[in-house]
């Protein structure tokens, strides 16, 4: 699904310039359950916005479900990173403005989905979330909780078959920690391929592998038994 | 993207700031405004310019008289009837010729009434003055040339002096007071002569023939000459014939004659409507400039407040463009919603003119369409660079932003 060869990133020009990423080969195969782990500054958010097609590499490459993602213009990394990739966030970066149902559907209005189906769409993927009594309330409203139990329904709404997300957990509270990685494993068992960032190790051992990054390196993998 | 969804997103976000949204309006409201304003007044004038064209008859006519600017007054020798008598018979381009002799402030009332006299102006002069400008009757007939001839005492009354005179009866064939002169009443005009002869319509005219104008007025002096040429062309011409022909007359006069086409009359009073539209049209410029730079400045507000919001909508798949017109949208909105402000003040400003100025308020359905259309370019033209400075954003760099 996901193959890197000699990654790199440099931030900046000149004696400036920073490497987050310095030469990372690695493989994710479809239907995996990764975790990412790593002291700050190890590269492991750059290292998931350059597989969320969010920046490009500066050396190295990068195959998505085959395709070379270096040769994709803009315009087709935006479809990529509309209907293949889902994204969860940290701050699960809600529009406060917009409803619940509302923020659920924006993916699809990028993807050019009738008013209608959308509503249906939507509807659909916050029940499968356990939030259909709280569709027209607005995301403020919201316990940390059901805020990223909305940002998880509006990544799964267009069916992406990979599901990106950066310290989802980091914003919540222990118990509710667990409730959605939980619904992460629950993804994971549908069969999506799933990469998350995290720096908590009880948070990581939902995945079936661990990734460990530092300075920038992909240093070593564990797999997850039990 | 659909078009719809488009919209509808940048008027939600526009109704988050709504205070914001409305007070950067205003500077285009105003402008739009004006622009309304300007259009309105420049299709009034020429209405009103045309209406009096219409009014005065003929664009062959012209105007000899002397040189008022420089303080100067004709005389009893400065036009003469035989002046005028030579004139058409030697002048191939002059077609009619009528002298003017004026009296303002004449009273005229009903013969034994107790009723308080009213004013008018008696302007005496000979049937010629039909040919030169429109003289519409509602009844009776003009004077001719034998009533010239013989002094006779008739006069033609204006409309709406007949029916203040007369109130419950025909006014035709009665006699009427002229300064305690008996004169028959042998026509009568419609309402509302022309507003260019005479006094602004203050005082209602009364046409007379100059023979009797003269003897009641007791005097001599002819003020001015009205004349038409054959063609439109001949205008040049008759007025350079009268000219000659009177300086040649009366060397004495010690006046300069002035001659003056109707087209040029018309032009000055269009360039006195034209300066007024230059001026409203400078106001519009300055004021959607301001309007549009608040717009813009706002706008780029926006995108710095909402980097993670842009940051976000890429991520989940809004390409370049998506993002680009979302700004433009709104910035085009705001425009739109400052343009429909500016029509109901530029509506409400033109009807006010219009009502003092005495002018048909012109605000047509392309006054309107041409305001929006102004406003929303407005919004294109200074929303764009904002808009493409959030196109242009990084997703990854957008997102990390606080």
């Amino acid at each position: 699904m996901i193959r890197v060869t000699d990654l790199k990133k440099v931030y900046g020009h000149g004696p400036a310039a920073v490497a987050a990423l310095n030469g990372v080969t690695l493989a994710i195969e479809t239907g995996e359950f990764v975790a990412v782990m790593g002291p700050s500054g190890s590269g492991k958010s750059t290292f998931l916005s350059i597989l969320g097609c969010l920046e490009r590499p500066s050396g190295g490459s990068y195959y998505f479900g085959g395709r070379e993602v270096g040769a994709l213009d803009e315009d087709e990394l935006a479809r990529v990173r509309n209907a293949e990739i889902g994204f969860v966030f940290q701050t699960f970066n809600l529009l406060p403005r917009l409803d619940v149902r509302q923020n659920v559907e924006l993916p699809l209005i990028y993807a050019g989905v009738p008013r209608k189906e959308r509503r249906e769409r939507a509807v659909a993927m916050l029940t499968r979330v356990g939030l259909e009594h709280r569709l027209h309330h607005k995301p403020p409203a919201l316990s940390g909780g059901e805020q990223q139990r909305v940002a998880v329904a509006r990544a799964l709404i267009n069916d992406p078959a990979v599901i990106l997300a950066d310290e989802p957990t980091g914003n919540l509270d222990s118990r509710t920690s667990h409730e959605i990685m939980a619904l992460f494993k629950e993804l994971h068992a549908e069969g999506r391929t799933i990469v998350v960032v995290t720096h908590e190790a009880d948070i990581a051992r939902y995945a079936g592998r661990i990734l460990y990054f530092c300075d920038g390196v992909f240093v070593r993998e564990e797999a997850v038994t039990g | 993207m659909r078009f719809f969804d488009l919209w509808a997103l940048a008027l939600g976000n526009l109704a988050a700031h709504r205070l914001r949204a409305v007070l950067t309006t205003l500077g285009i409201a105003i402008g739009i405004a004006a622009v309304i304003a300007v259009v309105a007044i420049g299709q009034g004038g020429r209405a009103v310019l045309l209406a009096e064209l219409e009014k005065l008859g003929t664009k062959r006519a012209f105007n000899i008289s002397v040189d008022w600017v420089r303080g100067e007054a004709p005389t009893a020798g400065t036009f003469t009837l035989q002046d005028v008598a030579v004139i058409k018979e030697l002048s191939p381009a002059v077609d009619k010729l009528a002298p003017v002799t004026s009296g303002m402030f004449i009273d005229i009332r009903r013969p034994h009434s107790r009723a308080e006299p009213l004013f008018c102006q008696v302007i005496g002069t000979t049937p010629d003055l039909t040919g030169v400008m429109n003289i519409p009757l509602a009844a009776g007939r003009f004077f001719s040339e034998a009533d010239v001839a013989g002094h006779r005492r008739v006069v033609v009354l204006d409309g709406a002096l007949a029916e203040r005179l007369f109130p419950r009866e025909e006014a035709l064939g009665k006699q009427v007071f002229l300064q305690d002169v008996p004169a028959t009443v042998i026509g009568i005009t419609e309402r509302q002569t022309g507003q260019l002869l005479g006094t602004m319509g203050m005082q209602k005219l009364v046409f007379a023939p100059i023979t009797f104008t003269q003897d009641l007025l007791n005097t001599r002096v002819i003020h001015e000459l009205n004349g038409a040429a054959v063609t439109e062309g001949a205008v040049e011409q008759a007025i350079a014939d009268c000219l000659t022909i009177l300086e040649k007359r009366n060397p004495g006069a010690g006046v300069n004659y002035t001659g003056m086409s109707m087209a040029e009359s018309l032009a000055i009073l269009g360039r006195a409507t034209g300066v007024m539209t230059l001026i409203i049209a400078a106001v519009a410029a300055i004021a959607l400039l301001v309007g549009g730079v608040g717009v813009m400045n706002i706008m780029l507000v926006a995108v710095t407040e909402r980097t993670r919001e842009v940051g976000l909508l890429m991520a989940i798949g809004a390409r370049r463009q998506d993002v680009l017109k979302q700004f433009l949208a709104e910035a085009v909105a705001l425009c739109l919603l400052g343009g429909a402000f500016g029509v109901l003040l530029g509506a409400g400003g033109a009807w006010v003119i219009a009502y003092f100025a005495d002018w048909p308020p012109l605000i047509s359905l392309w006054t309107v369409l041409l305001a929006f259309g102004f406003a929303s370019l407005v919004g294109l033209v200074f929303g764009l660079y904002p808009a493409s400075r959030a196109a242009s954003f990084s997703p990854a760099e957008a997102l990390r932003h606080h």
